[in-house]
């Protein structure tokens, strides 16, 4: 903005990419050459008609970006030339000159479309005041018309389908990727209501949730719907997200289309794949293992006391076997990216308390204190339930497994603006630092004099890190060798306040 | 032989149903043996046990239908249906397992991979 009260046109011009092109139509000579000069100085195309019908004539041969109109000519008058302009080439930009400068004549000319108005006699300051204006103008119509021939081009060759609404569910865009989606052949779509073309009762309820989103929030509505294709249905992952003005006021709504059909498919089979793989070496083992019992509880014979050891010893080593076996198959499912997607809000403090209360037995056969410290309010989050259970879990059974006898545990959660918490603290053997980088790696244990006789595969941690990365979270412990553990695993909120 | 209660065990893995009739026995339990669905039908209409021990996943017909067939049978329902179900760890994200015995007509139900002693305990139950 600076170059409007600037002197110079060269400075306007300079961010311009092409030499802006000026009609002078005035019949006096005077000022034909006077504004010929000055504008020829300072970077501009200048040409001259000294009458009304041969600006226009010059206007057809070739676009002017500013128009320097006289209102006072013989033959036809600059309004009639005013009019003609821009009616037929609405992109350029009518400064009126005028001896006349009195208020009618400018309201009228501003009324039919003049961008503005310079009073004769002017200096020639005042004209390049003017014209930087004139160019600053166009610049801006040029950049806005850039950036939507660019959003055009960006918005329809996604794959992804895009709808946008106004905040009274009015369609304002909707590109070829939707369109095909849902199955919609109509092209005069736009200002339309979203019910005229969508029938999906979960689409329609999701764009109204964020068309509705109360002033000062801001979130990402997540959903799955199906829509029937030929034999076949295809399944489509959406996110809608509402668009704000500066006041934080909804003008309407965004949604994003993405087609998960071949993902779900893919999903489906590993899911089978992992279930039949899972049944084919646990069962034998299991039978094995149960085998086990029957000889161990003498019922195939009696047993001397070393045979009975061996037996305990084989029937522990299958059991970590089955144990490694469903470890890693979990694992491989939350590598691949295919972690059970369905995710609904969770009562974090009710799934704490259930798993607290699964392991409560084992905690006390140990003479460990497993407690939940309260919190003043419920906390909630966005998650997969069997998921987030397994992170809790996993971080209760570690705590158990490496606290001696005695020991205390203590679960809880913890709430700030933007993120939630989920503590677990234990009194036990601690993390030795040089192990703290590594105990999130796969089957990385920490091994030493203490830890010999606890059992584990080393693959629980990269489990729940898996699972809280795909949650967009993080974990952090907090040990001091022999003086316990404290593992956090912290999620950001999934709607937060908007900063004013 | 015994004179306690009669128990079917039935499952496709030999192995198991040898396992759990041992242990079975072991507590006095008279015990019969079936390693299908359909198998399982025949035994229960033919010899009547007391209560049934059903593996789910099992060819010919698996241990949903066995225990339909059961329970809405006016002169078989009363005979009690303990479920063998794969819940645990990896299985359990598959379709099946999202009924867990108690959405069934079965009167209980032990996660597999089976802890033996836990499953006596629970016969021991209805038994006495």
């Amino acid at each position: 903005m600076k170059n409007l009260s600037g002197n110079s046109i060269k400075e306007c011009v300079q961010n311009l990419f092409f030499k802006p092109r000026v009609l002078v139509v005035d019949d006096e000579i005077r000022i034909q050459e006077a504004c010929k000069r000055l504008l020829t100085e300072e970077g501009c195309d200048v040409e001259i008609a000294e009458n009304g019908i041969k600006g226009l004539k010059m206007l057809e041969e070739k676009h002017f970006d500013i128009l320097l109109l006289d209102l006072m000519m013989p033959g036809m008058s600059g309004f009639d030339v005013l009019t003609d302009v821009k009616a037929h080439h609405p992109d350029t930009v009518v400064i009126v000159i005028t001896g006349y400068a009195t208020l009618e004549h400018s309201v009228e000319t501003m009324k039919k479309g003049a961008f503005d108005f310079l009073p004769k006699p002017f200096s020639p300051q005042e004209l390049r005041v003017i014209i930087c204006k004139a160019i600053e103008f166009i610049r801006t119509l040029q950049d806005i018309a850039t950036e939507k021939s660019r959003m055009r081009v960006m918005i329809n060759t996604l794959t992804e389908g895009v709808l946008t609404t106004d905040n009274q569910k009015r369609i304002a865009l909707a590109n070829p990727a939707f369109l095909k989606m849902i199955g919609c052949r109509k092209t005069a779509i736009i200002g339309h209501n979203i019910t005229e073309f969508i029938t999906d009762p979960k689409l329609l309820e999701v764009i109204d949730r964020a068309v509705h989103q109360p002033e000062n929030t801001f979130s990402e509505i997540t959903e799955e719907i199906i829509i029937p294709k030929g034999k076949d249905e295809i399944i489509i992952g959406i996110r809608c997200i509402p668009f704000q003005d500066r006041l934080n006021r909804n003008l309407g709504s965004i949604t994003v289309f993405h087609d998960i059909t071949d993902l779900k498919k893919i999903n489906q089979m590993k899911s089978d794949f992992v279930s039949m793989v899972a049944h084919e070496i646990k069962s034998p083992l299991n039978s094995v293992l149960m085998q086990l019992n029957v000889i161990l509880d003498g019922l195939a014979g009696a047993l001397t006391e070393k045979q009975k050891e061996i037996l305990k010893r084989v029937s522990d080593r299958i059991n970590s076997v089955t144990q490694l076996s469903s470890e890693l198959l979990d694992l491989s499912k939350i590598e691949s990216g295919l972690i059970n997607q369905d995710r609904e809000e969770l009562n974090l403090i009710e799934l704490i308390k259930g798993q607290v209360e699964g392991y409560r037995e084992k905690a006390e056969a140990e003479s460990i204190h497993l407690s939940i410290k309260d919190s003043a309010k419920e906390v909630y989050m966005m998650g997969n339930r069997m998921n987030i259970e397994e992170v809790v879990s996993n971080l209760i059974s570690n705590a158990i497994r490496y606290s001696p006898n005695g020991g205390e545990i203590l679960v809880w959660t913890d709430e700030k603006s933007d993120c939630l918490a989920i503590k677990v603290s234990d009194t036990g053997l601690g993390i030795p630092a040089k192990d703290l980088d590594h105990i999130f790696d796969r089957f990385y244990r920490v091994k030493n004099e203490k830890t010999r006789y606890i059992n584990g595969t080393g693959l629980g941690l990269a489990i729940v890190k898996n699972i809280v990365e795909a949650h967009h979270g993080t974990i952090q412990v907090d040990s001091t060798e022999g003086k316990g553990a404290c593992f956090s695993v912290i999620f950001p909120k999934s709607e937060y306040k908007l900063c004013s | 032989m015994s004179n306690k209660q009669l128990i079917l065990v039935v499952d496709d893995d030999p192995d198991l149903v040898e396992a759990v009739s041992m242990k079975l026995e072991a507590l006095e339990y008279r015990v019969s043996r079936a390693y299908d669905g359909e198998e399982a039908m025949e035994k229960i209409k033919e010899e009547k046990p007391f209560l049934v021990i059903l593996d789910v996943m099992m060819p010919r017909k698996n241990g949903w239908e066995v225990c339909d067939e059961i329970k809405k049978a006016d002169h078989l329902k009363d005979i009690i249906v303990v479920l063998l179900t794969a819940v645990a760890d990896s299985v359990r994200t598959t379709s099946y397992t999202h009924h867990d015995g108690k959405t069934t007509l079965a009167d209980d139900y032990v996660p597999k991979p089976i802890d033996l002693d836990k499953l006596m305990e629970i016969i021991d139950s209805y038994c006495n």
